[in-house]
């Protein structure tokens, strides 16, 4: 090799003055001559760490959308990695939901006769899927990994709390779109929204007694059945169930599983007895 | 030193009693864990692991007591758990799930955590494998990376049910010298239906039955409860005795001493079948 990287070109690359097509052409040329190479001074430690990062940063997997959107609302990375994972947070729990609430709307808009009672089968309906999500949030069978979990220092009610917030509010966030986009009167959008709390809360109020999925399927079964055998009758049992005085019930009974919520949280942790 | 303590540990599940007033003490080192199918190990260990809280007694672990639900989180802390069936995530890649439970183990830093995932990688042999993604993985690598999510922050103690399940002789010779390394400083309990295994990496053997721990002691003196009941004869033994044909020909009894047979030296197979009771006479294997 006819040229070589003289002690004074070497000083003013290591001090970072030359230009950049100067340095671009040391660059090119320590890459091909190993005695110039060597002659270049590095900091092994340096090195390693450079190297450790570069390899990170292709080792290291894309986040998913759902992590992408937790870092952007402002979530600590770690904390939107946690959520993030949570079971009921995949599209497929999305599509489902999104499909049943769409295939709803379209009944009520397409019913003539039966529009009313397909609006009221909404408001049966639209209170449950948050429930549903819940219910796969955490803990077996929906989190395969929940044994693992378990064991963690994270397990327990922080743990249960943050991906059921995680996955109840889309849910809210999709019922209240397709609430919006139904005919009827104006209430009927808000109509289910104190079911669904109330519901979502005693949820996880009974599992602090009972395994997650039996207290989702037993407070979901409950409200369906007592919500279509109502939204078949008269027309004023119907205002019974999602008036006022119902709704002012329905928040009442939320404060009070949100208060046994609170006290007995502690036993939302897998290692606690019940 | 006796680092964890078990005391009349009980546990039903509906009518079936899994674990009945158990007492056990183990210490740092590499226990090993035996017992028939649906002894009790499994409850045990989730007992330990703190994934699953007894109906009664006490469980003491570098002195902390997971019936306090802080001293619960503390001893999660210190604590790593390869349950029976892991559930790894397919989706994700190795590195990734491994980073998410360094994130269920307070490893909130992502620096320290990569530089986590990336060291336990190195420990299990799967350094070349951190973007592949489980479901990829074979079954013994998969096993492999449930025994690195166990060592993510260095515990003091390890709960491992079954970790050689799914691993092939190589893999399992790693997987020893693994275990034993972390055995001197730290406290190792696992799981096995192998008997070699237990001769190869414990220290110290407990025996499980019926919910109870039956035997505890080293592995030596496990084998010696067979001592003079284990022969070799040329011709088939007659009844009273476990026996089966060898692959050089001959047969092995454990029992009563057939017409021509010669005293062996018992393993710890003999021990551990002499301790679980008498087989149905004749019986072969």
């Amino acid at each position: 090799m006819a040229w070589h990287v003289d002690a004074e070109l070497l000083q003013a690359y290591e001090d970072g003055s030359l230009t950049p097509s100067r340095v671009m052409a040391v660059d090119a040329h320590v890459q091909a001559c190993a005695a110039c190479r060597a002659s270049v001074p590095a900091e092994a430690a340096w090195l390693d760490r450079t190297w450790l990062a570069v390899a990170d940063t292709l080792v290291a997997d894309r986040p998913s959308p759902v992590e992408w959107l937790l870092r952007r609302s402002g979530l600590p990375e770690h904390r939107a990695r946690l959520i993030a994972a949570t079971p009921a947070l995949r599209l497929s729990y999305f599509a489902a939901t999104a499909a049943v609430l769409a295939f709803a709307v379209a009944a009520a808009h397409t019913g003539q006769t039966g529009a009313r009672v397909t609006l009221l089968l909404f408001l049966v309906l639209a209170p449950v899927l948050p429930v549903l999500a819940v219910a796969t949030a955490f803990g077996p069978p929906a989190d395969s990994m929940h044994e693992i979990t378990s064991a963690t220092p994270m397990a327990g009610p922080t743990l249960v709390l943050w991906r059921a917030t995680a996955v109840v509010g889309p849910s809210m966030a999709m019922g209240v779109v397709a609430a919006a986009a139904s005919p009827g009167p104006g209430w009927w959008a808000a109509a289910w929204l104190l079911p669904a709390f109330l519901l979502c809360a005693g949820t996880l109020a009974l599992a602090t007694v009972l395994p997650l999925p039996t207290a989702a399927a037993l407070l979901g079964g409950v409200w369906v059945l007592v919500a279509l055998a109502v939204s078949t009758s008269a027309p004023l049992v119907q205002g019974a169930l999602f008036g006022p005085a119902a709704q002012f019930g329905y928040l009442l009974a939320a404060v009070v599983a949100v208060v046994v919520l609170t006290l007995r949280r502690r036993h939302l942790d897998p290692g606690e007895s019940r | 030193m006796t680092t964890v303590r078990m005391r009349d540990l009980r546990k039903r599940f509906g009518a079936t009693t899994a674990l009945d007033g158990l007492d056990l003490d183990i210490g740092v080192g590499v226990t090993g864990l035996l017992g028939p199918n649906g002894a009790g190990k499994t409850t045990l260990l989730r007992c330990l692991a703190t994934a699953l809280a007894p109906d009664h007694g006490r469980i003491e672990a570098y002195g902390l007591d997971p019936a306090d639900s802080r001293q619960r989180t503390a001893l999660r802390r210190r604590l790593g758990y390869l349950p029976q069936s892991p559930g790894l995530y397919p989706n994700f890649s190795a590195a990734a799930l491994l980073d998410y439970v360094a994130v269920l183990k307070e490893i909130v830093d992502p620096a320290v955590r990569r530089a986590e995932v990336r060291r336990v990688l190195e420990e299990v042999g799967l350094s070349d494998r951190a973007n592949v993604k489980v479901r990829k993985l074979s079954g013994g690598m998969r096993q492999r990376l449930g025994v690195a999510q166990a060592l993510l922050g260095g515990p003091d103690l390890i709960v491992l049910d079954e970790p050689t399940v799914g691993l092939d002789p190589e893999q399992r010779m790693l997987f020893r010298a693994l275990i034993s390394r972390l055995g001197e400083t730290r406290t190792v309990l696992l799981s096995t239906h192998q008997t070699e295994d237990v001769g190869a990496l414990c220290e110290r053997v407990v025996v499980i039955r019926g919910g109870r721990a039956v035997f505890a002691g080293a592995p030596r003196a496990l084998a010696q409860l067979a001592d003079g009941q284990v022969w070799r004869s040329a011709g088939r033994p007659g009844g009273g005795a476990v026996y089966w044909r060898t692959a050089e020909g001959d047969y092995r009894t454990l029992g009563e001493q057939p017409p021509d047979g010669v005293a062996v030296p018992p393993s710890i197979e003999d021990g551990y079948l002499k301790l679980l009771g008498p087989a149905p006479a004749g019986t072969t294997r």
